[in-house]
């Protein structure tokens, strides 16, 4: 009797780890079924047309928009998160004063998106007179991503062999040499990796650019200060607005296009898959 | 000397970087906390938690947002009903049984679950989910709380697994070791040793998971069928708080009453999610004193 009980957990185990599998092979497969067809070169080369707009054409500058948000983001935000890595990996002794930041990037990681977007709105949008803009979006993803860039930094900086660092310790040699001669040499793959991974993840938020960047068409002339299509804003309004079920299926599936390439260039660069960067 | 120097140059950069943006959180909730404080004076909070009509614009204007709460709380909640099961087996799976290589094939599965756009769950749960309700149970929508927890609860699967996965490999191998030992087999092992242990970790995951369902928007908005009335079962349609400061902030003008009701509604959703956490910290930290 016991037996079958055993068994019976172990069938349960097996099984949840199995659904999750097929449920993410189901919707990848599902997308390249419906998305495959109106996935062509034209619809990323050509701007939306038709009416109402989206209806044909592509998204040519919604994928631009995109770029954009992320170029922003990216150079908002990496150079102050890299450097807040070092400090908590390489500089900061234990101490309250440690782990109250801690707790604050931790939590800042678990502010809902959407508040992110609201700061942002009345911040830039409202007080600093922006408008809806290019920057502003730019700036809610920066936020949006900079408590992932660190606590992944710092686990790729801290999972460096300990025994290094008590040599260089043991050596006299300062932290800033062991930082650029032995820590960055090993775990800048991993660094990559986590920027790759923070590219994904502003790439597909949709929330805070609502309510910051998003228009639903704008030509993506680059400049800061005019509001910008993005992918994800571009795929809820073909959808909402019943503009084209097609468009709207290959619009998703290039999201998950794009997120898979980050994704396997960041696993390959990293080599183990270690999931903990995500949180 | 020269590298005494740029060492201490990068330790004191880096420090006041590092201070710096960790007071960016504090920054958000004060500045939206200050945004909405027209709307504390004029209401009370109670009221405005409570009260079911939210009437920012047209006489006469109300403030209430037990609606939104609700199905905030309806949304979340059973998303969490749905996930934890699936997820904590699949975290003992992991953790346990699961041999190397498929263990290996599933971090990386997890990893792009979580990638995956909102907005993308949210419209495959719209285009699929919701139209299956609607031909199946033959109904003029199908959206509802409930389509938008099930999509969800996809969603945040990853999160309780690899956090309760952690836990569980924390559970020292020698408590494992000695309790198979007893002859025991190994499921009773990890289900009387090894999950106890980790229970902290386990209760502490389904918390992160909880603030990833309650501030969820894209999702819930093109799914739960954004209804302004209050939920009465999981299985109505309506608008989760997320949900309405994305709809609405567009259209408030700036300084309105309208527009100090959405940041009072994002202060309440940060409550939400903060309360809820502590909450589960304290009892876990309760549960560990009367146990050790």
């Amino acid at each position: 009797m016991n037996k079958l009980f055993d068994s019976f957990l172990i069938t349960i185990f097996w099984g949840s780890g199995l659904i999750l599998l097929a449920g993410l092979i189901a919707i990848i497969a599902y997308l390249f079924i419906q998305g495959g067809s109106a996935l062509s070169l034209d619809f990323l080369r050509l701007p939306p047309a038709g009416s109402p707009l989206g209806k044909e054409g592509g998204v040519l500058p919604a994928i631009k928009g995109t770029l954009y948000l992320i170029g922003i983001a990216l150079a908002v935000t990496s150079i102050p998160a890299f450097l807040t890595a070092i400090y908590l990996s390489e500089y900061a002794q234990p101490s309250p004063l440690l782990n109250t930041m801690e707790v604050l990037i931790q939590s800042m990681a678990g502010v809902p998106s959407i508040i992110t977007g609201l700061f942002v709105y009345a911040l830039c949008v409202v007080q600093l007179g922006w408008g809806i803009s290019l920057l502003a979006g730019g700036v809610a993803l920066s936020i949006m991503i900079f408590p992932v860039i660190v606590v992944s930094m710092r686990d790729s900086l801290r999972a460096v062999d300990r025994d290094y660092r008590l040599t260089g310790a043991a050596l006299g040699v300062s932290p800033a040499y062991m930082l650029r001669r032995i820590i960055l040499p090993q775990s800048w793959r991993a660094i990559i990796g986590s920027i790759l991974l923070a590219m994904g993840y502003a790439a597909g938020a949709t929330a805070p650019i609502m309510v910051t960047a998003a228009a639903i068409s704008a030509p993506a002339s680059g400049n800061l200060f005019d509001p910008v299509m993005a992918l994800p804003y571009h795929l809820y309004l073909l959808f909402n607005e019943h503009i084209s079920l097609d468009n709207a299926y290959a619009t998703a599936l290039l999201l998950v296009i794009m997120l898979l390439i980050l994704n396997s260039v960041a696993l390959a660069l990293t080599g183990t898959g270690n999931m903990k960067k995500r949180r | 000397m020269n590298r005494t120097i740029t060492n201490t140059f990068i330790k004191i950069v880096s420090f006041v970087i590092a201070f710096t943006c960790s007071l960016l959180i504090i920054a958000v909730f004060l500045f939206i906390l200050r945004e909405s404080l027209p709307i504390w004076q004029m209401t009370n909070p109670l009221a405005f938690i409570s009260g079911r009509e939210w009437s920012p614009v047209f006489e006469p204007i109300q403030f209430g947002i037990a609606p939104m709460l609700a199905s905030t709380l309806w949304v979340a909640f059973g998303a969490l009903i749905i996930a934890v099961p699936i997820a904590l087996s699949c975290a003992i799976f992991l953790a346990e049984y699961a041999p190397d290589w498929l263990a290996r094939l599933l971090r990386p599965v997890l990893n792009i679950i979580t990638g995956i756009p909102s907005v993308v769950y949210g419209f495959l749960g719209a285009a699929v989910l919701v139209k299956f309700f609607e031909v199946r149970f033959q109904v003029a929508s199908g959206e509802s709380l409930f389509a938008a927890s099930i999509v969800l609860a996809f969603m945040v699967v990853p999160y309780i697994v690899v956090n309760s996965e952690s836990a569980l490999r924390a559970v020292p191998e020698e408590f494992k070791l000695s309790a198979l030992a007893t002859g025991v087999s190994k499921p009773y092992v990890t289900m009387k040793v090894v999950v106890p242990m980790a229970k902290r970790g386990m209760l502490g995951s389904i918390a992160l998971a909880f603030g990833r369902a309650a501030g969820e928007t894209m999702a819930v908005l093109m799914i739960a069928g954004n209804v302004l009335r209050f939920p009465e079962s999981w299985f109505s349609r309506g608008e989760p708080l997320s949900a309405l400061i994305a709809l609405e902030l567009g259209s408030a003008a700036p300084h309105s009453s309208h527009y100090q009701g959405l940041f009072a509604a994002g202060l309440v959703l940060i409550a939400v999610v903060t309360i809820i956490n502590i909450s589960i910290n304290y009892l876990v930290k309760r549960n560990e004193l009367v146990k050790y």
